[in-house]
C-alpha cells in the first residue's frame, strides 16, 4: 500500500498515511474528486459506492459511505478476492473510529 | 516567483528531475504538473501555467505543433522547447514555432542547473528592456463582486485568482459557476474557501473560456454567494491532518511496504487469491473476444464526443459522463504523478460500471449487478483492449 486516507463528508481529512511523495493535501483532492465523481453518477441514475482505478500496476480503491470516503492507493493490481479482503482488514479499524462504509 | 507550471515530456526521469528544479523557483504552494501524454496534454488549460517545458518530440506527437496550438491558447504563457539536438536549425524552427525559450536537453546535474538558472530569468521582476513589472498591475478586488458581476453578465470566463498564499482558478460558465479549483481542493468548497481568502481581496485576472468546463457545482451562484456570506467563509481545512485512523510514517520511507494499514498476507484463500487477471492496453491480446452482456456501452474521444454507442438512452449524457470521469481522473493522475488510468470500476447497488481509456478515447459499459461478475467485467476490457488495436 502506497498511501490510504479517510477523508469526511465536509471535506476534513480524518487520518491518512502515506510515503513521502504523496502529500495529505493531494490525497485530500483525490478524495474530493472521487466524491464528485460518485456524486455526478448519483445524478445519472447510476449510483455507485466503490471505485477502483488502474494506473498501469497501480490502483485507487476508494469507497464512499454516509460518514465520509476512504481511499486506498496500492502499489500492485487488485480483484475482486483482494478487494474483498482489503476490506475485511481496513472495516474493523475505521469501526474502531466510528465509521462503518457499509453506511450508505 | 514561480506559481504554476507544465512539463510535457515523454522522458520521465528527466521531467522529474525539471520538476523538482522549477519547484525550488517557486513557494510552497507552486505547483509544476508533468504530462507524458501529447493528447492529453491537449485537454489541459494551458492559461493556468506560466510557463511550459516542451519537448520537441511527444512519442508520435511533433511538440512544435502542439506549441503553436498551446500558445494559440494561451499566448501569456511562457514556452520554453526542449530538445535533444542543439543544432541552428532546430533553434531556429522552435523560435519560429513561437518559443521564448530554446533548451538542449540538460542531462547531467550541471546542466539542469544552468537551465533552471536560465529560465528563473522568465520570472525576476526586471527583465532587460522591459519596465518593472508590478505586482499591483491586477489591483485587488473584491472576489464576490467579480464572481457575481461575471454571473449576472452572463459571462463564460476563467477567473485565475491569486491571494498572497495561494492560488486557484473559478470556472464561470454562461453566467453560472461551474467549478473552482486550487491545490488541493475542488468544487464548491474550493469556491467557498477561496471566496474567504485574504478576507475576499485577491488578485485576479480573467480569461475567456472557448470550452464548456467540468461541472462540479451544481448550485446557481446566487444561492452560493448566500450560503458563503451565512456561514462567513472558513478557511482552508487541508491542513487538518491530525488524525486518529493511521499512523503517519515520521521518515520519509521509500520502501512502501512499511506503510501498509494492515500487516497480514494477503488472501487466505488461494484460489481468490490469484493476481488481477485485467488485461493491458499495451499487450496485444490473442483472439477475438465477445462483447458481454452489457445495459449499453458507448465510446467517446479524447474531446468528448460520442464516436459509437449501443442501447444508449441519452447520448448527450452519456458522452457528458464519460468525458467528465476522464478530465476528473486526468487530475488525480496529475496529483499521483502517474499516467493516465487504463480502466476504472464503478460499483452500485443497482448497476456497475466500467470505463477503459486509452490515447485515442474511453470506453464505458454499464452492467447490470444482479448477474454481472468480475469475469464479466474483465471480459470488457479485454474486448476494448481489442477493439483499440
Amino acid at each position: 500500500m502506497i498511501a490510504a486516507a479517510f477523508v469526511s463528508d465536509e471535506g476534513k481529512l480524518l487520518g491518512w498515511c502515506a510515503n513521502s511523495v504523496i502529500l495529505p493535501e493531494n490525497l485530500c483532492f483525490i478524495a474530493e474528486t472521487c466524491r464528485v465523481i460518485l456524486s455526478a453518477n448519483r445524478a445519472e441514475q447510476r449510483a455507485a459506492h466503490t471505485g477502483v482505478v488502474a494506473f498501469g500496476e497501480r490502483t485507487l480503491v476508494f469507497r464512499e459511505s454516509a460518514s465520509g470516503l476512504f481511499l486506498a492507493y496500492l502499489d500492485s493490481p487488485t480483484n475482486d478476492a483482494v478487494l474483498e479482503w482489503l476490506f475485511s482488514q481496513v472495516n474493523p479499524r475505521l469501526v474502531a473510529g466510528g465509521v462503518n462504509l457499509d453506511e450508505i | 516567483m514561480l506559481h504554476q507550471a507544465l512539463i510535457l515530456s515523454s522522458n520521465r526521469e528527466y521531467a522529474q528531475t525539471m520538476r523538482q528544479g522549477l519547484l525550488k523557483l517557486g513557494h510552497e504552494h507552486t505547483r509544476v504538473d508533468v504530462e507524458v501524454d501529447a493528447l492529453r496534454a491537449m485537454q489541459l488549460a494551458p492559461q493556468q501555467y506560466e510557463l511550459i517545458l516542451l519537448d520537441t518530440v511527444l512519442d508520435t506527437t511533433n511538440g512544435l505543433q502542439l506549441l503553436q496550438l498551446l500558445k494559440n491558447q494561451s499566448p501569456a504563457s511562457k514556452f520554453v522547447i526542449v530538445s535533444d539536438a542543439s543544432d541552428e536549425t532546430s533553434r531556429a524552427i522552435a523560435y519560429q514555432s513561437g518559443a521564448d525559450f530554446f533548451l538542449e536537453r540538460p542531462l547531467t546535474p550541471e546542466a539542469i542547473a544552468l537551465a533552471i538558472e536560465a529560465i528563473k530569468g522568465f520570472f525576476k521582476p526586471i527583465r532587460p528592456g522591459e519596465p518593472p513589472q508590478n505586482e499591483d498591475e491586477n489591483p485587488l478586488v473584491n472576489l464576490a463582486d467579480i464572481v457575481q458581476m461575471r454571473c449576472l453578465s452572463g459571462d463564460s470566463v476563467l477567473l485565475l485568482v491569486r491571494s498572497k498564499q495561494q492560488s486557484g482558478d473559478i470556472f464561470i460558465f454562461r453566467g453560472e459557476v461551474f467549478h473552482a479549483q486550487y491545490p488541493g481542493k475542488g468544487g464548491e468548497e474550493a469556491f467557498r474557501d477561496m471566496i474567504g481568502w485574504d478576507e475576499g481581496r485577491v488578485r485576479i485576472r480573467s480569461i475567456k473560456l472557448t470550452h464548456v468546463p467540468p461541472r462540479t457545482i451544481e448550485v446557481p451562484y446566487r444561492q452560493l454567494l448566500d450560503r458563503i456570506e451565512k456561514s462567513a467563509a472558513p478557511g482552508p481545512d487541508i491542513t487538518q491532518t491530525g488524525g486518529e485512523l493511521f499512523i503517519v510514517s515520521a521518515e520519509p520511507a521509500s520502501d512502501t511496504a512499511h506503510l501498509s494499514v494492515v500487516h497480514e498476507a494477503p488472501p487466505l484463500d488461494k484460489a481468490k487469491a490469484a493476481p488481477a487477471v485485467f488485461p493491458s492496453p499495451n499487450v496485444s491480446p490473442q483472439g477475438e473476444t465477445p462483447l458481454p452482456q452489457v445495459n449499453s456501452h458507448w465510446k467517446i474521444n479524447l474531446t468528448g464526443e460520442l464516436l459509437e454507442g449501443s442501447q444508449v438512452a441519452d447520448p448527450e449524457r452519456c458522452a457528458f459522463i464519460t468525458s467528465f470521469i476522464y478530465r476528473k481522473m486526468a487530475d488525480v493522475a496529475v496529483a499521483l504523478e502517474v499516467d493516465y488510468f487504463n480502466h476504472m470500476t464503478l460499483l452500485g447497488p443497482h448497476l456497475q460500471q466500467v470505463l477503459v481509456a486509452d490515447n485515442m478515447g474511453v470506453r464505458h459499459a454499464v452492467f447490470d449487478a444482479a448477474w454481472t461478475n468480475e469475469e464479466q467485467r474483465i471480459q470488457y476490457v479485454k474486448w476494448c483492449c481489442e477493439q483499440s488495436f
